[in-house]
């Protein structure tokens, strides 16, 4: 089994999969209490001042793991941020590549048009639906080779054409860049290895919950809100961890912005 | 030794753990019961509904010297099944489009053909040269699928597994020479055959020397040049030499661009000598210079500018979709029809198996086409298509000179070239006649 087997909850709207990842965590902290802490209550029940041992330890755990959980947080959220930048100076890049094409002499010219339109229309309509499963989408680098094969058919003759045609390469070049980028951005998540330090972490902070000994509603009560919020972290960080996933993910404003535009005519 | 922490007496505020935990489990279940439909609607195990897909492959050039032409082919096919889709998909199931690029290359064609056929794709749009479809045919029939194939082509070919939708010769070529004998074509008398060196021209042509044969049009050159190819200088020079008055063009893709390059570099006069292209159509128009093709003839089953409301209707609906100055053609109109019939087909038989299609076939579907109505004669798995010739304007499209009064009826053997061959694949199939030597004397 691996990460991969749980991205099937990334079908699942935004709310539903908050509630899901609370209800695991606090089901799993209620289901223990019930179940092991008579088990684990001996441990420490006759000692002298054992819930202030367990608060310490439970207060020093907090802060290691609560560290952990914020710096991977904010990678989480770089990721996405990163990939909705890569997006923007992809479409950014098209839109500056259309504009250089207009100034190309026909038919050249509208070829040109014509196959970055069908580029952008293609991210549009297949590429995103494709990124939203996961999977990294081909075809639009048969697009983007027409368009390279495109510009690569002319042949400038006069001293402006030649600096027009130099500018097209270079943003073509840079649009490449960004696609790849955005490509790499579809399959790109934490590593495995993270979520495992991060689970057994969120489990094992639940287990010393399971230590205190006090009234049992008490601790219900007091565990399961610890645990809520623990799903609330784990939900937020598997929810960035794939930026074109899910109902909060990347979407395809620039592209569609900027098809529009290129269909005013 | 008295207990340092002794338990604390029961009290009748305090609720004991069993009564707390039966309470807990009825509160939740009960919240569960209550919330659960609200939270979770559409949802199936946690999973919202997905639909069922059938995949359909598209095998068409997107880059390389065809490329210009076939991603028309691509764009309307992926128009149809997107509306398709729209509309409730086909026999509930979403139509997923599989289009990979052959980029121009035979090897390419075999090698995409045989990927979207292990991809256990339903049915394959696709190919554009008959060398492609040629190669690639073996496949089909070994897998048992069906390729549906809307190019203009030159008959002497029928496979129980391939439908084809494009003009065969005595659709296209037989009627365009009856046309250039008679007033209205200027009573021609010498005509010189240009083309792509491949099998299409060659049998166009052989054709067209075997139809031609002691009428008062005579042949007076053959000349071809290798697929991709623009060197035509030499060409124009023999066709001028020749002292035709008129050019059967059966040159493909961007070869065209030297072909007209030539003749306009010759000062070739349109009036003088006229060239009547087979495969030349609007999306070609779009990368010709209009000042080297303006007054050149197209023969095909279909023109944009076709002044009819169902055809008004599919370029808004095209341009909508794919750009406000896309242009529609001949092999792109073909290809909506052959769409359609599948689609008709499938719904028919109530399934995507290939036999199961095929047998729908043999009712005789029609569909009323952007040019006019189409019928699959379940005979030869061809299409009955109206036959027109339009002439180059300067903007890019055609002003119709010529149109048949009704839809053609395939031939793909005409017996004037291919005697005692024919094709029922109603019954037994393909009768065979004697061998033709295609390059052989006429």
């Amino acid at each position: 089994m691996s990460i991969d087997d749980f991205f099937w909850l990334y079908d699942l709207p935004t709310h539903q999969l908050a509630l899901l990842f609370v209800a695991v965590f606090v089901g799993f902290y209620w289901i223990g209490s019930i179940l092991l802490r008579p088990l684990l209550r001996p441990v420490v029940k006759y000692t002298a001042g054992a819930n202030d041992i367990v608060g310490y330890v439970l207060s020093c755990f907090c802060v290691f793991y609560g560290l952990l959980l914020g710096l991977i947080a904010v990678t989480a959220y770089q990721n996405v941020a990163d990939a909705g930048a890569n997006v923007t100076r992809e479409a950014a890049a098209l839109s500056a590549l259309y504009e250089d094409a207009s100034r190309y002499p026909e038919p050249y010219g509208q070829n040109l048009r014509w196959l970055l339109r069908d580029y952008t229309r293609y991210v549009i309509k297949y590429a995103w639906p494709l990124q939203q499963k996961g999977v990294m989408p081909e075809e639009g680098t048969i697009r983007a080779a027409a368009v390279h094969d495109q510009l690569l058919e002319f042949q400038p003759h006069t001293p402006a054409e030649q600096i027009l045609h130099a500018e097209a390469l270079r943003q073509f070049n840079h649009f490449l860049e960004c696609r790849r980028m955005r490509l790499y951005s579809v399959t790109s998540s934490l590593p495995a290895s993270m979520w495992f330090v991060m689970i057994l972490g969120a489990v094992l902070n639940i287990a010393i919950c399971w230590l205190f000994d006090m009234r049992f509603i008490t601790q219900l009560v007091l565990g399961g809100i610890l645990a809520a919020y623990l799903g609330t972290m784990m939900f937020l960080i598997f929810d960035m961890n794939q930026p074109f996933r899910g109902d909060v993910s990347i979407k395809p404003e620039a592209f569609e912005a900027l098809y529009e535009r290129m269909n005013e005519g | 030794m008295r207990d340092p922490h002794p338990a604390p007496p029961p009290s009748p505020q305090v609720v004991s753990r069993r009564r707390a935990l039966v309470d807990g489990t009825a509160t939740t279940l009960a919240a569960a019961r209550l919330l659960a439909p609200a939270l979770f609607t559409g949802c199936s195990l946690g999973l919202p509904p997905r639909a069922r897909t059938v995949k359909v492959g598209m095998l068409h050039s997107q880059t390389g010297p065809l490329g210009i032409s076939a991603t028309g082919l691509r764009d309307i096919e992926l128009h149809a099944f997107e509306r398709i889709n729209a509309a409730g998909g086909l026999l509930g199931h979403r139509i997923e489009p599989r289009a990979p690029d052959p980029r121009s290359r035979i090897d390419l064609f075999v090698r995409k053909a045989r990927e979207l056929l292990d991809d256990e794709v339903a049915c394959v749009f696709g190919c554009w040269t008959s060398a492609s479809r040629k190669a690639v045919l073996p496949l089909f029939e070994e897998a048992r699928k069906l390729l549906f194939y809307s190019v203009q082509y030159e008959g002497n070919e029928s496979s129980k597994y391939v439908v084809y939708g494009g003009m065969v010769p005595n659709q296209q070529i037989v009627p365009a020479l009856d046309w250039l004998m008679s007033p209205a074509g200027g009573e021609k008398k010498k005509i010189f055959l240009v083309g792509s060196d491949y099998v299409f021209p060659r049998t166009a042509n052989y054709v067209t020397k075997k139809y031609l044969a002691g009428k008062p049009l005579a042949v007076v050159g053959e000349a071809y040049r290798p697929l991709g190819d623009r060197d035509f200088a030499a060409i124009v020079k023999q066709v001028q030499e020749s002292e035709a008055d008129c050019v059967l063009n059966t040159v493909n893709g961007t070869s065209n661009l030297g072909l007209f390059s030539a003749l306009a570099a010759a000062g070739v006069d349109p009036e003088k000598l006229p060239v009547f292209s087979t495969s030349i159509a609007e999306e070609e128009l779009r990368s010709l210079v209009p000042a080297q093709v303006r007054g050149h003839y197209a023969l095909s089953c279909y023109f944009q500018s076709l002044d009819t409301p169902a055809n008004r209707r599919w370029i808004s609906e095209f341009r909508d979709e794919f750009g406000f100055d896309r242009v529609t053609d001949d092999p792109m109109e073909p290809d909506w029809c052959l769409v359609h019939l599948w689609k008709q087909a499938v719904e028919k038989a109530g399934s995507f198996e290939t036999e199961a299609v095929r047998q729908a076939f043999r009712d005789g579907l029609s569909f009323a086409g952007p040019g006019g109505m189409v019928r699959l004669d379940p005979k030869t798995q061809h299409t009955s298509k109206f036959f027109r010739i339009g002439r180059i304007r300067g903007d890019r499209q055609f002003d119709v000179v010529h149109s048949s009064d009704a839809p053609l009826a395939p031939d793909p053997y005409p017996q004037i070239a291919f005697p005692g061959w024919s094709v029922d694949w109603t019954t037994d199939g393909i009768t065979r006649g004697p061998e033709v030597k295609i390059d052989g004397d006429v």
